[in-house]
């Protein structure tokens, strides 16, 4: 066990030296931020090298006779004339639209362009771009309110929503929301805007999620109610109810049993989707308002509708559509006999219960690829969905429940290895009976945020936080543990026996799915200045970041990982090992929770409460001052 | 106009201003009416330590956690097992912009937003001490004065600054209270004097004493009245700030200081725990009575319960000296002062023992509530 030990250090000295050299070169020859930008950019741009559109979002014009469809791999606006099932027209907005609003009077359409922080203000009459708005970091949900006057935007990166004054095209303040904000719902009587957040607060590890439904008073401009939502994620849409059916909201949700064994999947229940029942209380912002959550599954007990997504009510409100983005369905949901389910079973029951499906889901319809946005015409006889991964919109027609046919976008016919890859990601079909995709716990290419119970050696005890996916690709090993030598194994038998209880993937469809894995791009770093310089505190932060020798596990050259398993002290009481993989610092600013644990809720935290033994960089004689600037390099990364 | 017909149109002038100050002085806008909060009709705390007004909304910072009170009422009262950061609650700021409340406390810096606490502590976030005195928002930071330096809290990215001995001139790291102007940040030190922050360019100005040598100025207006700075208030209609400390009270309006102690003008103590400032109205809180003073007459008024009678007591003291003395049947809660805030023209008083409500009448009806003993001038 010793000499086991002796060599392993002996080889992580060797290899650390080695990387300390290279990031020393690296340093020497300049290897600007800004050139590391820049190369992300470059990937970015490969990854979506066949022009796909990758529709996400879509809105009816006030008179209904078009559907404006934002695609964010073309950076385009697509209107799309309804009656003649065709593409009348493409705006190219910024990078990475996601969402559009259109102003009450339909003669302006706002984009919300989530990786340029702007918004594209588009005349809908000449279809062009008349100006571009600034917005917070990552912008993505939009909606105007009732006078068309003011624009609340969810920003996804900032965590927070602004209020622009489009009088005068300035932002007036921003709205601290939570956890990664998505879609925005301005209330049917204008009074409120609801805020679905993606990720939940954080918390202990050992602790189910709490996600939030933020409220904003629209008269006020201020948030007037932060409704929790226990024990789900992945809030993304909101449908409100016709007054006469109570006004309601549905709220797509992900229930991740995370405490829970992963293993069970075999026993069914470990990922469960479905609809958060929201009843908006009156607030005065302050005293509780009587808001009431239920939660009710869309599941079979035999087959799941992973990644519930989009929603949406028929004028009458007698069906709600939603969609299961990772298993290619809508479900119509007979209202009534939602509301009767939600009186005669006790809330507290129905959040697990997997027999409420087969009451109250009047038909499931197989959709394109990755359906998630959707959007019922004025006079209630037709749905459209947006399909994401098939640049398509599926056509319902509600009143026979049944689909209809399907418009094409545009776009490439062909698959590329990429897009294909893209495809098995966000597909819940290779998991034992369809409970979940690799989508589902790395939303957006990224982390859920919270900790899961997977196959550690105290497998029911022991937790590891989710790792992020976004510029992996020259990161392996992998694992919290450094066993995966490549995403092959990761993604491969890995994922087959411990994860979906499945067959997997066969091996072309792993090689396209790991060719995915590795393009998926960083995203823009705020925190870094456009010309990739430095602020003092950065500097002063980077200065210790190397007198600390912070770089000799996290070396610069190599994405700051050593890329080997090192023990720093973080081991909990459960772990039988103290060594783990060494995390890529790569936008480490945005993948809270820290360390394979997830104890660590913030940057700060790492070293004031979680490394007493100066075991991870010698800080207890650190200042306040110095920690702060660390932290500020480190978010520059 | 020859220089005698300038000579007696300038003592017209100075005539006519001698006959109308008395006329200003009666017209004093006085709190003859006062409600108060105690622990009797259910504030957790005796000790009032901080009051914010946001509208119709009235925070008040205790011992033992927040208290709101709307329309006359104490609508909730926030504790640690709320959120609340710690249950000793030292300064509040209200975002006006979003609503979100701010609050000090001996535990850290809380946000209160939609009905939900989030908690910045020196252990997670970038906070330089949990023992935070004061708090105050301008535009998108949030200032915070703590008893290891002052922080910046950057609400959009997330940034945390330090202000600290290091690296600004602060002779202690004691900040104990924060006043943001239109293109300045103010800090009172504990210590080490006022620190200015010039927001456009990012730099400080420290006002200390001005021979560098002794704590306290040796002549009237010389610089800052002492260097143990308790508060600080900005006034915007003025562009003044004025600083408590504990030693006096100091004006300054960018080129002058106006001192004041309590044995050359109506000020009841010198040693004062925060001021307020609006309009020609500056306030002072003070371990012996809430006082007034009309900058522009130089007319005081202090406010404090008579301890024999149990009804409030009012000295006015003319610019001459001359005092007059009322007698209320209500009073402040307590002689020692530690905050005030200004709601429409009514004030909200935080003391030792409860929160005061002062309610403005009109001067009429202020002049029928009490008894009014004139007594001859004093020279102070």
């Amino acid at each position: 066990m010793r000499a086991e030990l002796t060599i392993r250090l002996q080889r992580l000295g060797a290899l650390t030296g080695f990387l300390v050299l290279l990031g020393g070169i690296a340093a020497t020859f300049g290897v600007s931020r800004l050139q590391a930008a820049q190369a992300s950019t470059q990937t970015a741009e490969n990854a979506s090298e066949e022009n796909y559109l990758t529709p996400v979002e879509l809105k009816f014009s006030p008179d209904g006779t078009k559907l404006y469809v934002v695609c964010e791999d073309d950076d385009s606006l697509l209107a799309v004339d309804v009656k003649a099932q065709r593409v009348l027209g493409k705006v190219k907005v910024g990078h990475k639209p996601k969402d559009v609003a259109v102003s009450p009077d339909g003669r302006v359409l706002y984009v919300t362009n989530e990786w340029d922080d702007t918004v594209s203000e588009i005349d809908a009459k000449s279809f062009s771009v008349r100006r571009t708005l600034p917005a917070g970091w990552g912008p993505v949900g939009v909606t105007t309110d009732r006078t068309g006057k003011v624009l609340f935007v969810a920003n996804s990166v900032g965590n927070d929503v602004s209020v622009i004054d489009l009088t005068a095209g300035v932002e007036l303040k921003r709205l601290a929301s939570w956890r990664s904000p998505h879609n925005l719902l301005l209330s049917r009587d204008g009074r409120r805007v609801y805020i679905a957040n993606m990720l939940g607060h954080l918390g202990p590890p050992n602790e189910p999620p709490v996600s939030e439904l933020t409220v904003i008073d629209t008269a006020s401009q201020r948030v007037a109610e932060r409704i929790e939502i226990p024990g789900v994620l992945e809030l993304r849409h909101i449908a409100e109810a016709p007054g006469a059916k109570g006004g309601y909201l549905l709220v797509p949700i992900m229930r991740p049993k995370n405490l829970n064994p992963l293993i069970q999947v075999a026993g069914g229940w470990i990922v469960t989707h479905g609809m958060a029942v929201v009843k908006v209380g009156e607030t005065n912002g302050i005293t509780p308002a009587k808001s009431s959550v239920t939660q009710i599954l869309l599941d079979d007990v035999d087959q799941y509708f992973a990644g519930t997504n989009g929603v949406a009510f028929t004028p009458d409100g007698r069906l709600a559509l939603v969609t299961a983005s990772e298993a290619d369905i809508v479900s119509a949901i007979d209202t009534a006999k939602l509301e009767r389910r939600l009186r005669q079973v006790p809330a507290e029951e129905l959040a697990n219960r997997l027999d409420s499906a087969k009451e109250i889901v009047a038909r499931r319809l197989e959709t394109g690829a990755n359906p998630m946005a959707i959007a019922i015409s004025h006079d209630g006889r037709f749905a459209y969905v947006v399909n994401r991964l098939g640049d398509s919109l599926t056509v319902v027609d509600i009143p026979r429940l049944q689909v209809r046919g399907t418009i094409d976008l545009g776009g490439p016919k062909e698959l590329s290895k990429l897009r294909r890859g893209e495809q098995m990601f966000h597909a819940a079909r290779f998991c034992f009976q369809g409970q979940f995709a690799c989508s589902t716990c790395h939303p957006d290419n990224h982390i859920d945020g919270v900790s899961w119970n997977l196959e550690t050696p105290q497998l029911g005890r022991d937790r590891v936080a989710n790792r992020t996916l976004r510029g992996i690709a020259e990161t392996a090993p992998y694992k919290w543990n450094g066993h995966n030598p490549d995403l092959e194994t990761q993604c491969g038998p890995r994922i087959a026996k411990f994860l979906f209880h499945s067959e997997g993937f066969n091996s072309a469809q792993l090689s396209d799915l790991v060719a995915f894995i590795k393009a998926i791009p960083l995203p823009p770093n705020r925190h870094l200045a456009a010309d990739g310089q430095l602020t003092p505190a950065q500097e002063h932060g980077r200065a210790i970041f190397y007198q600390r020798f912070c770089d000799t596990c996290h070396t610069p050259a190599t994405h700051y990982t050593a890329r080997i398993s090192f023990d720093v002290g973080t081991a909990t009481k459960y772990d039988t090992n103290g060594f783990f993989d060494v995390p890529q610092l790569d936008r480490i600013v945005q993948r809270p929770p820290y360390m394979h644990s997830g104890e660590a809720l913030s940057l700060e935290e790492l070293w004031t409460i979680y490394n007493p033994h100066d075991r991870h960089g010698v800080t207890s004689d650190m200042s306040k001052e110095d920690l702060n600037d660390l932290i500020e390099f480190l978010k520059s990364l | 106009m020859t220089n005698k017909q300038m000579r007696r149109w300038l003592l017209g002038v100075a005539g006519c201003m001698a006959l109308l100050a008395p006329a200003c002085a009666q017209e004093l806008p006085l709190y003859t009416k006062w409600e108060n909060y105690t622990t009797a009709n259910g504030m957790p705390d005796e000790k009032v330590l901080s009051v914010a007004v946001d509208d119709d909304r009235v925070w008040a910072g205790t011992e033992n956690g927040l208290v709101l009170i709307e329309k006359g009422k104490i609508q909730k009262i926030y504790k640690p097992e709320d959120g609340l950061a710690n249950r000793v609650v030292t300064g509040i700021a209200v975002d006006k912009a979003s609503g979100d409340v701010w609050i000090a406390t001996f535990g850290g810096l809380s946000r209160l937003s939609g009905g939900q606490f989030h908690n910045y502590t020196n252990l997670t976030s970038g906070l330089a001490n949990d023992i935070v005195y004061g708090v105050a928002i301008q535009d998108e930071y949030v200032w915070v004065a703590t008893t290891a330096g002052t922080n910046r809290f950057n609400t959009h990215t997330g940034e945390w600054a330090i202000f600290s001995e290091k690296n600004a001139p602060l002779n202690e790291p004691w900040s104990y209270g924060i006043a943001v102007a239109e293109k300045k940040v103010y800090v009172a030190v504990w210590g080490g004097g006022i620190l200015e922050y010039d927001i456009a360019g990012g730099y400080w100005k420290p006002y200390t004493d001005p021979d560098g040598e002794m704590e306290i100025i040796l002549f009237k207006n010389q610089g800052l009245i002492h260097m143990i700075v308790s508060n600080i208030a900005w006034n915007k209609d003025t562009q003044m700030f004025w600083a408590s400390t504990y030693f006096g009270l100091s004006g300054y309006d960018g080129r002058n200081w106006h001192n004041y102690l309590s044995t050359d003008s109506g000020l009841a103590s010198d040693f004062i725990n925060a001021p307020k400032s609006r309009g020609d109205d500056v306030w002072a809180c003070t371990d012996k009575g809430l006082s007034y003073l009309n900058f522009k007459t130089n007319t005081w008024v202090t406010y404090r319960p008579n301890a024999k009678t149990g009804h409030g007591e009012i000295v006015i003291t003319g610019p001459d000296k001359k005092v007059t003395t009322r007698e209320t049947p209500t009073s402040l809660a307590h002689n020692y002062i530690l905050n005030l805030d200004f709601q429409g023209d009514d004030i909200w008083v935080a003391t030792a023992t409860g929160l005061s409500h002062g309610i403005k009448e009109s001067t009429r009806e202020s002049n029928k509530e009490g008894k009014v003993h004139e007594h001859t001038s004093v020279s102070r």
